[in-house]
């Protein structure tokens, strides 16, 4: 892989993942830097064309962080966000992404370890995968 | 007054575009009489190279339908967007890749493998591929490029308007080549038909209840469909929300669900994307396994939201490793 | 989309007293963004939320006049509020303030010093990316609603309702029943001070009644509740009584009422006519006609209650009637259910005459009740002999798992009215566990023990056993020598109120995992649920006494009006979704996805439209919307996607 380093968007949700990435950072803990986050209000307001579209931007994984099931702060969008990204998965493989690229996963506002482990996770996964080359990787859209 | 000159040529697309033509009836004498059209393969002889000795932007406009496969059809249409003021995506394949687009989900080399070997009815004891360049009899024999990705027509030149359907309807051509003539069109751009998705002039949106939870996919052929009730209200996929409207419903009232053929709205980048979203959003199951197996019943994901845009999705087909097999 | 006026930028670098600057070289990218050429002002400060901080940001933007300002610095959930509050007064809207996060998502996570900078200036230019396309966000506020809805007429709604109009407050009460007084009224006299309870529950009655204030809805249940603290539309349906308000309940009508069937109110154990009352000096007064066993409707046989009524109250066309409420706050106070036994073969309910449960024994015991107050056998004997079984049903997993803590004192009380009546009999008190926490429980408990009552302890409540044997009932189990007795009665347990699970759904509150409305804050706001807004008192929050009952409702009722203060303002979401009725195809899937009813359809116009006031912005809908007509302000798609874009350059 040489120097190849990955690079990851995260879409997570206000309330519980980007609190626990906070925490992440209060109790300094390291984590890599290939990961990087966008706030979101609900994993439920991530479209899966952000994802296709971060792809296609040159991400080469993509995470949905959200609230544990059942702790949404708007009742059930996590569970919109499984259902989407479940399917949006299964798409993805037929055009010879693995699935891996992909995870949905809940983190609470208070499991800062669990987030660096799952941010840590998917830094690896990624890179083992080796670069995403997209057939509709567009440059000049990433500015 | 000379009458404008228009072109009619097809990429890679099944001739339903042309035969959308000749569907326009009685109507094609008004355009007949109305415009000089001195090019359509499909239905007249002309030479190419009668068109490559035309001014520069004396065709008033093209309609070329069909997706980009090969390297004749880019230069064609290359030619074409040269010699013309106005070039319109005719049609979906044309506009977002279409049906042959949907090879973008394998590679060259497969499809080769597939057409002159594996087939079974393929007889080729020679192993013979085409090449661009073979020598026969001394003689240097050269045929277009077979491209590696389908392309929709604005990848390869400027695309001035957009004709979306599979085909588009006689109203539509009609709609369009009204508005050339009379030159009250769009700005450049635009999609020749609403920017509302199908819902909105579906007759069976009413009957769509305002919880449309879908706990089993159903196809047409599993249940007896019912021809006045909403499609997903049936657990049918119908991309009727994701796409836009215009189409006439034909194949609704078919009692077939849409299949998406004219594209997403404006606001959409993908529309399969975007149909996932949706669809996705409103299937049932509140734990991974009950939302897998309901998912379980969509069988072909990417030929069912993709089946026309594939050319225009966020990530074109499938990934380079891919494509370059 | 962005205009032209739209460009000027500030990006302010915050050493976060070197949380930052250690980790991250500033001057390194403050030059970056220099060269960039597309940031205007670029500025640097040890601690940007300090006084002397806050005073350099603002004074920054009187002089530079930005039309965007990056402050790349700590968490937006630290200081997000501080910086727009200052642009705020500098006249620049907030939505155009955007955090980048270096210290929480950089500094403090990053060793390596070269990838720190690298990570902060991606997501410096992916905030440029996203503030440039920031659109203005409006504050909206409204006046609360200061009336407040209380579901459920039991002695907890009661006494918050009476609390609350005390207090000038209007309140709704909605009872399911056909007239207030929930379980209370069931019961005679309250251990430990044998308080008659209907006679404390009847001057109440009637002071709700009378009192202009409280808006008494009874024989109705609630079917939806939309919006949120401060202004909720509960949509109420009230059953047809088929009796007029004409009606005092003089009770003519249950005379010649040809129909009888078996009483809800003595739990079955005594009848009721199909036109009936719960009981005399009931409130409302008005009796109600079982529609399902009357038959008039089953037949139109019989009109015998129209002839009989001396007010022509009767009326057969009462319609189903839907009542919608605007209020503040809901008070939920749905009370409980009696725990189960009859699945218990080994306690022989239903099945082995004599054999009640404490609830039905207090029916029995009751001087409103089917024996007029008379404890009494089935042959009409009295009993020599009762034996009560503690815990029935009860810390078990096929019953009730836990202890309910307030029956002991139920059970004990039953010696007491046995004695009352009949002074020789034996009364025996089975248990494995006693219950009689503070002092006049205890003292209660002792008077029994002193007054004849035989507690015995079984070592394990479930082997016990009760069988008939020669006439007289058995009851036999691990520990203690068998008891033969006349009479049996099972001390039941508090379950959650039926359609507990239904109504939490509704409001969107948690239950606990015993079934019970969940509180907010166990120690702190006991009667407070998960949403704001909406409070809990009596059993609802799980099982208690009468006294708790109301404590919980005058500190629930207490907590709502203090805050809905008549007049005050509350600031709406500002980060809604809309809806664009020029794209919207009128597909309906976002009002499928909205977790809050937030959306409704304009049949009129075929489209989707968002009800801003109930949206609290989660922006699934705009996430699911197939035709992009839905958009989420301060989310919107296309800050996203620049957003994506800028993270990933570089």
């Amino acid at each position: 892989m040489g120097n190849y380093e990955p690079k990851i968007v995260a879409f997570v949700c206000n309330w519980c993942s980007y609190a626990g990435a906070d925490k992440a950072g209060m109790l300094k803990l390291n984590y890599s830097t290939d990961v990087k986050l966008i706030r979101m209000m609900c994993s439920g307001r991530v479209d899966p064309q952000f994802v296709l579209d971060a792809f296609r931007k040159g991400a080469d994984g993509v995470m949905i962080l959200g609230c544990h099931p059942g702790d949404c702060h708007y009742r059930s969008g996590n569970l919109k966000a499984m259902r989407r990204f479940n399917l949006l998965k299964k798409m993805m493989s037929q055009f010879g992404i693995d699935g891996r690229r992909v995870k949905i996963d809940w983190i609470a506002a208070g499991e800062a370890e669990r987030f660096q482990k799952v941010a840590n996770e998917m830094a690896e996964t990624v890179e083992n995968l080796g670069q995403l080359h997209l057939r509709g990787y567009v440059e000049s859209e990433v500015q | 007054m000379a009458k404008p000159k228009v072109a009619l040529y097809w990429c890679a697309s099944c001739g339903g575009c042309d035969e959308a033509v000749v569907d326009l009836a009685e109507n094609i004498l008004d355009v007949v009489a109305a415009v000089d059209i001195i090019l359509w393969p499909i239905a007249m002889d002309f030479k190419y190279k009668d068109i490559e000795a035309m001014e520069d932007g004396s065709i008033a406009v093209s309609f070329i339908n069909g997706a980009i496969r090969t390297g004749e059809q880019k230069h064609i249409a290359e030619l074409l967007r040269r010699k013309s003021g106005l070039v319109v995506a005719f049609g979906s394949c044309s506009s977002l890749g279409g049906i042959p687009a949907l090879a973008n989900l394998t590679s060259r080399r497969k499809i080769f493998d597939r057409s002159y070997h594996n087939s079974p009815t393929v007889v080729n004891p020679e192993n013979i591929e085409p090449k661009m360049k073979a020598s026969v009899d001394g003689h240097v024999l050269k045929l277009p490029e077979f491209f590696k990705t389908v392309y929709k027509l604005n990848d390869v030149i400027d695309v001035d308007y957009y004709l979306p359907g599979c085909p588009p309807t006689p109203e539509l051509i009609a709609n369009a080549v009204t508005a050339i003539l009379e030159g009250k069109l769009p700005p450049k751009g635009a999609i020749l038909s609403p920017d509302k998705s199908l819902c909105t002039s579906c007759d069976r949106n009413e009957t769509k209840p305002e919880d449309v939870t879908i706990s089993k996919i159903k196809r047409v052929i599993d249940i007896e469909v019912d021809p006045e009730k909403c499609f997903l209200a049936q657990g049918i996929i119908c991309m009727g929300p994701a796409t836009r409207d215009g189409c006439g419903q034909s194949c609704i009232n078919g009692n077939m669900p849409c299949t998406g053929c004219f594209g997403p709205t404006d606001s959409c980048r993908d529309q399969g994307a975007k149909m996932i979203a949706t669809l996705g959003a409103i299937l049932e199951g509140d734990d991974e396994n009950a939302v897998d197996k309901v998912i379980e019943g969509i069988v072909d994901p990417a030929g069912t939201f993709y089946r026309y845009a594939m050319s225009a999705s966020l990530l074109g087909g499938a990934r380079k490793e891919v494509e370059n097999e | 989309m962005m205009s032209e006026a739209r460009r000027k930028t500030s990006l302010f670098l915050c050493g976060c007293s070197t949380h930052i600057s250690d980790t991250i070289d500033l001057k390194a990218v403050s030059e970056w963004a220099k060269k960039r050429g597309d940031i205007n002002v670029i500025e640097i400060h040890n601690l940007l939320c300090s006084p002397d901080g806050k005073k350099f940001f603002a004074e920054s933007l009187a002089k530079n006049k930005p039309d965007n300002i990056i402050v790349a610095a700590c968490s937006p959930k630290m200081h997000e509020k501080t910086f727009q509050d200052i642009a705020e007064e500098a006249g620049i809207n907030m939505s155009h303030v955007q955090m980048a996060n270096i210290r929480e998502h950089v500094s403090w996570v990053t060793k390596d010093k070269e990838k720190a900078i690298v990570k902060a200036e991606a997501l410096i230019n992916a905030s440029l990316k996203r503030v440039m396309l920031a659109e203005d966000l409006e504050k909206h506020s409204m006046e609360i609603v200061s009336e407040i809805l209380i579901i459920g007429g039991g002695i907890a709604g009661i006494e918050a309702a009476l609390t609350a109009s005390t207090a000038g407050r209007k309140v709704y009460i909605v009872e399911k029943n056909i007239s207030l007084g929930g379980t209370i009224i069931q019961t005679e006299e309250i251990a430990p001070n044998m308080e008659c309870s209907p006679c404390l529950l009847a001057p109440r009655l009637s002071e709700v009644r009378d009192d202009p204030n409280i808006t008494v809805i009874t024989n109705a249940e609630v079917t939806d509740v939309l919006g949120f603290y401060g202004n909720f539309v509960a949509k109420i349906r009230k059953r047809a009584r088929y009796v007029d308000d004409s009606c005092i309940g003089c009770e003519a009508c249950f005379e010649v009422c040809p129909v009888t069937l078996d009483s809800e109110f003595h739990l079955g154990l005594g009848t009721r006519k199909a036109i009936y009352t719960l009981f005399s000096g009931s409130v409302p007064a008005v009796a109600v006609i079982d529609k399902g066993n009357c038959k008039h409707f089953i037949d139109n046989s019989c009109d015998a209650c129209v002839a009989a009524c001396p007010f022509g109250s009767i009326n057969f066309d009462e319609k189903d009637e839907d009542i919608e409420l605007n209020v503040g706050s809901i008070l939920i106070a749905t009370g409980y259910n009696n725990g189960e036994v009859s699945q218990f073969d080994r306690l022989g309910y239903g099945k082995i005459e004599n054999v009640y449960t404490l609830p039905e024994f207090e029916r029995i015991a009751s001087s409103n009740g089917p024996s007029n107050g008379e404890i009494k056998l089935k042959n009409d004997k009295k009993p020599s002999s009762v034996a009560v079984v503690h815990c029935a049903g009860s810390l078990c997993d096929e019953g009730i798992p836990y202890c309910s803590g307030v029956c002991c004192i139920g059970a004990a009380k039953v010696g007491e009215l046995v004695r009352k009546q009949i002074p020789d009999a034996k009364v025996f008190n089975i248990h494995n566990d006693l219950v009689f926490a503070g002092p006049k429980e205890n003292a209660f408990f002792k008077k029994q023990v002193e007054e004849g009552t035989q507690f015995i302890k079984c070592s394990d409540l479930e082997t016990i056993e009760i069988r008939g044997k020669d006439g007289k009932i058995l009851v036999e189990g691990d520990g203690f020598s068998p008891i033969k007795v006349d009479m049996v009665v099972l001390s039941t347990g508090m379950t959650p109120a039926p359609g507990t699970v239904e109504l939490a759904e509704m409001l969107n509150v948690d239950l606990e995992n015993d079934g019970f409305f969940k509180a907010d804050h166990e120690l702190l706001h006991a009667t407070g649920t998960s949403l704001d807004g909406v409070y809990i008192a009596g059993c609802a929050a799980g099982p208690c006494n009468v006294a708790t009952s109301v404590t919980r409702a005058k500190s629930a009722i207490g907590d709502a009006i203090s805050k809905l203060v008549p007049g005050r303002e509350i600031e709406l979401e500002m980060m809604t979704a809309i809806i664009d009725e020029e794209k919207c195809g009128g597909c309906k899937l976002c009002i499928t996805v909205c977790p809050y009813k937030a959306i409704i359809y304009n049949e009129k116009e075929n489209v989707s439209e968002v009800t801003e006031a109930i949206c609290r912005g989660c922006g699934t809908c705009v996430a699911s919307c197939p035709s992009g007509a839905a958009k989420a302000k301060h989310f919107t798609d296309e800050q996203i996607y620049a957003e994506i874009g800028g993270l990933l350059y570089g």
